[in-house]
C-alpha cells in the first residue's frame, strides 16, 4: 500500500509544476551526544551520538494534495524513545487528499479527533513519539454547513509498522442555531485466540452537545464503550470483561475583561487501544481515544517535576482502580488601566484549581468484579492551586509572579510508593532596551518536606538581537540526601525568519517529560544538544 | 514489518527521495505557498475556512497556547500596540493549538485578557501539521491570500521589527 502511494506522490510531482501549484515542506533534526558524567552517571549504551530526523514535503496541484513524511534515527533515536522508532531512514507517513465542493477524499495516513477524543484521536507528537495516525481511507461530506459527516477506516502506526488491530470510525455533527450536536462510533476488531465465544469486535459510541451564546458556553459529551477483556500486566483475560464510560462538562462564562470556566469529567474503565496487549504501554504507542489530565499545564522547570497523569483503566492489582473523577476551574481576570491595582498599564491575574480523585468503587479481588458509584470520590490522586499575576511595569519592564500549592499521590498515579505536598514560587522579569535587545531572568523555588525536598532554580537570557538568544538555567535539589544534582543547561539559539538552530549543553533531570497531559520517561542524561528546524 | 512494505533502507530508494527533495527545495525557491483551505472553528464556534475569517489586506497569523508563555508575552505586547495596527490595515489572528487538555482555557483567557483578536481553534494540529510548525510561538503573515513571511519564537521586542516588517509589506 505505502509503495503505491509512493508511486502515486513521483507520478504527481513530475507533473505539478506546469499548474497552479505550489510546494511546501519541513525539516526538524534533534540531535545528541551523550557524556560521561559523574553526576547523573557513565553513558553505557550503544551510540553516544543520536538523532531524530523528519522531511515533510507537500505537493498541491489544484484539488489534489499530497504529503510524505520520512523519519530517520540515526544511528539510533534519541535516549529511552520508544523502541518502534528503530530505521535509519523510513517512510513514516504519506497521504493524498482529493477535495472537492463540499467534501473530501483521503487515502494514506489520517489525522482526525471526533469531538473531544472520548472515543477517537489520532495525532502526532514527536517530543513524546507518538504519531497514531491511521493508515487508511477517510471521507467527509459537508451538507450546507448544517450538517458534516466523516467515516475513517484503517489501522493506527505502530513506528514504521501497523497495529494489529483496525479501527472503523463515523461521526456526525450538526449545526443548529446556538447548537453543536455530535455523534461518533468506533469499532476496533482484533483477533484474539480465546477458548470462549469471545468478542473480538470493541464498540465505543459517544454524544455531545455544545452550546454557544453570548457571554456563556456550555460542553456536555458522553461516552461508552461495550464489553472488552481485562488487561493486566499485559495479559488478555478473555474470561473477565467490563464496559467503560466517560462523562465531560464544562461551562463558561466570559464577558471583556473576566473569564470562567469550570470542568468535570469522570472516566470509568477508558484505556482503549487498537491492539489489547498495548495497555498502559509506558510509549503511549497505539491509543485510540485521547484522555488527558485536565490540570494546569505549566512552563517553568520547578513547576513541572510533579504533574498529573489521568488515571483511565481499570486494575485488581498492585492497586485497585476503576478510573477518576474530578474537576477544575479557572478564571482570567484584568485589573483595569489606571484603576488602584491595574496601575498605568493594568494588572492580569489567572487562577486555576483542579481536583482528581480515583473512582469510589467495590473490589472483588478474588473474583475479579466491582461495582461504582456514579458520584463516588474515592482516594485523592492529585489537587494543585495556581495563581498567576502578569503586569507591565513601564515601557521596558514586565513582570510574572506565580505561585502554586500542589499535592501529588505518588503511590497511586505511578504505582510506587509515597503522597507529596509542594509549594512552587516563579518569579519572572524581562526588560527591554530597545531595537530587538532584551534580557530575561527567571527566579523558582520549590518547597516540599517529602521526595528530594526543596529545589530551587533560574534562567537568564540574553537576546543581544531579535535573531541571537544566548541561555542559562539550572534547577538544583539542594535539600537532597543521596544526590544532589545541578541539572544545568547552557546554550546560543540563532533564528532568522522560519528557520532557527539551537546548540545546548548540559544535563536533564531523568522522570516525566509531558507534553499536553501524556507524560513519556526519560532517564539523566549529559551532553550536547544541536537542534535545526526549517520551513520551506 | 510485513513483506509488502518498501525497504526504504534500499540505497537507490535514498538517492530517489534526496533527488526529489532537491528538485523540491529549488522549486519552492521560486514558488509561493497559498494558505490552506482549511476548516477551523472560531470562539462562537463558527466553523469556516480559514481564508474567509481573513478581513485585512495584511493579516499576521499567530500560533499559541494557553500554557505557552513566550507565546502570551508575544499576544500581549501586540495588545498593547495593536490600535496602531488597526489603523495601518492590519489584523492578527490567533491560532489556539491547544489539545483537549487545554482548550477549555483558551475562551476565558481570551476574553479575562481583553484580548481583541479573532481566536480560532486548531485542536488536533491539523493546520499547524499542514504548515509544518514544529514549535510555538510561530507566526506567518498572508497577503492575498499568499504566505508572504514566516517566523519562529520570539523575544521581546520582535514586535517592534514585525511592524516594521508589515509596513514594509504593505508598500
Amino acid at each position: 500500500m505505502k509503495k503505491f502511494l509512493g508511486v502515486i506522490f513521483l507520478m504527481f510531482f513530475s507533473q505539478v509544476q506546469s499548474q497552479e501549484s505550489w510546494f511546501s515542506g519541513g525539516f526538524y533534526s534533534n540531535m545528541n551526544y551523550y557524556l560521561n558524567d559523574n553526576k547523573t552517571g557513565d553513558f553505557d549504551e550503544e551510540h553516544r551520538f543520536r538523532s531524530n530526523n523528519y522531511l515533510n514535503l507537500d505537493g498541491n496541484w489544484s484539488n489534489f494534495e499530497v504529503a510524505l513524511q520520512l523519519e530517520g534515527y540515526a544511528p539510533s533515536a534519541l535516549l529511552n524513545y520508544p523502541n518502534v522508532y528503530d530505521q535509519e531512514l523510513g517512510i513514516s507517513a504519506i497521504y493524498a487528499t482529493y477535495n472537492f465542493n463540499s467534501g473530501s477524499i483521503t487515502v494514506g495516513n489520517i489525522y482526525e479527533e471526533f469531538g473531544n477524543g472520548l472515543v477517537f484521536r489520532t495525532y502526532e507528537d514527536r517530543d513524546l513519539g507518538i504519531n497514531n495516525s491511521l493508515f487508511g481511507g477517510r471521507a467527509t461530506y459537508n451538507f450546507n454547513d448544517k450538517l458534516n459527516l466523516k467515516a475513517v477506516y484503517g489501522k493506527q502506526k505502530a513506528g514504521f509498522d501497523l497495529s494489529d488491530g483496525s479501527i472503523f470510525g463515523l461521526d456526525a455533527e450538526w449545526y443548529v442555531s446556538k447548537f453543536n450536536l455530535g455523534f461518533s462510533y468506533v469499532n476496533r476488531f482484533q483477533k484474539m485466540p480465546s477458548t470462549n465465544d469471545f468478542n473480538e469486535y470493541t464498540n465505543a459510541f459517544s454524544g455531545r452537545v455544545n452550546f454557544n451564546s453570548g457571554n456563556f458556553s456550555a460542553d456536555l459529551e458522553y461516552a461508552y464503550k461495550s464489553e472488552d477483556a481485562l488487561v493486566e500486566f499485559g495479559f488478555v483475560n478473555t474470561e473477565k470483561l467490563f464496559d467503560g464510560n466517560a462523562l465531560l462538562l464544562e461551562l463558561g462564562y466570559a464577558e471583556r475583561g473576566f473569564g470562567i470556566n469550570g470542568t468535570f469529567r469522570r472516566l470509568e474503565n477508558m484505556n482503549f487501544y487498537s491492539d489489547r496487549e498495548m495497555d498502559s504501554n509506558i510509549d503511549n504507542q497505539q491509543w485510540v481515544n485521547y484522555l488527558p489530565s485536565l490540570t494546569k499545564q505549566h512552563d517553568y522547570a520547578l513547576s513541572n517535576i510533579y504533574i498529573y497523569q489521568a488515571q483511565t483503566r481499570l486494575s485488581f492489582a498492585p492497586y485497585q482502580k476503576a478510573g477518576e473523577i474530578g474537576s477544575q476551574i479557572d478564571a482570567f481576570y484584568t485589573f483595569k488601566k489606571g484603576s488602584t491595582l491595574g496601575g498605568k498599564y493594568g494588572t492580569k491575574l489567572a487562577l486555576n484549581y483542579s481536583v482528581w480523585h480515583g473512582l469510589d468503587a467495590d473490589f472483588d479481588s478474588t473474583n475479579k468484579s466491582y461495582t461504582s458509584e456514579f458520584l463516588g470520590f474515592g482516594e485523592k490522586y492529585f489537587s494543585e492551586f495556581a495563581l498567576e499575576l502578569r503586569k507591565k511595569i513601564s515601557k521596558q519592564w514586565m513582570g510574572i509572579l506565580s505561585f502554586n500549592d500542589l499535592y501529588y499521590n505518588r503511590q497511586f498515579i505511578e504505582e510506587t510508593s509515597g503522597e507529596i505536598d509542594a509549594q512552587v514560587l516563579n518569579a519572572e522579569g524581562i526588560f527591554k532596551f530597545g531595537k530587538g535587545k532584551s534580557l530575561r531572568f527567571v527566579a523558582e523555588h520549590l518547597w516540599s518536606a517529602d521526595d528530594t525536598g526543596n529545589w530551587y532554580g533560574g534562567t537568564l537570557e540574553f537576546n543581544p538581537s531579535s535573531k541571537w538568544n544566548f541561555f542559562m538555567t539550572d534547577i538544583y535539589n539542594y535539600e537532597n540526601i543521596l544526590k544532589k544534582v545541578h541539572y544545568f543547561n547552557v546554550g546560543m539559539s540563532y533564528r532568522r525568519n522560519q528557520t532557527s538552530l539551537r546548540l545546548n549543553y548540559g544535563r536533564q533531570r531523568g522522570g516525566l517529560i509531558c507534553v499536553g497531559g501524556v507524560c513519556r520517561v526519560v532517564p539523566e542524561a549529559s551532553g550536547f544538544g544541536l537542534s535545526l528546524s526549517t520551513v520551506f | 514489518m510485513s513483506p509488502t512494505e518498501p525497504n526504504v533502507n534500499d540505497y537507490a530508494m535514498r538517492h530517489v527521495f534526496f533527488a526529489i527533495f532537491l528538485v523540491m527545495v529549488s522549486y519552492t525557491a521560486v514558488s509561493q505557498t497559498q494558505l490552506p483551505h482549511i476548516q477551523l472553528s472560531n470562539l462562537d464556534s463558527k466553523t469556516k475556512e480559514l481564508p474567509q475569517f481573513l478581513r485585512a489586506d495584511i493579516s499576521v497569523i499567530s500560533f499559541w497556547a494557553t500554557w505557552c508563555i513566550p507565546c502570551i508575552n508575544e499576544l500581549e505586547a501586540i495588545q498593547e500596540v495593536y490600535d496602531e495596527w488597526v489603523e495601518a490595515g492590519f489584523e492578527l489572528l490567533a491560532v489556539s493549538t491547544d489539545t483537549q487538555k487545554t482548550v477549555s482555557k483558551v475562551r476565558p483567557m481570551v476574553y479575562g485578557k481583553d484580548w481583541e483578536y479573532e481566536v480560532l481553534f486548531d485542536t488536533n494540529q491539523d493546520l499547524k501539521r499542514i504548515l509544518h510548525i514544529n514549535a510555538i510561538p510561530y507566526l506567518i503573515v498572508v497577503k492575498n491570500g499568499v504566505i508572504v513571511y514566516q517566523r519562529t519564537g520570539y523575544n521581546p521586542g520582535d514586535e517592534d521589527g514585525l511592524f516594521q516588517k508589515l509596513l514594509e509589506l504593505k508598500k
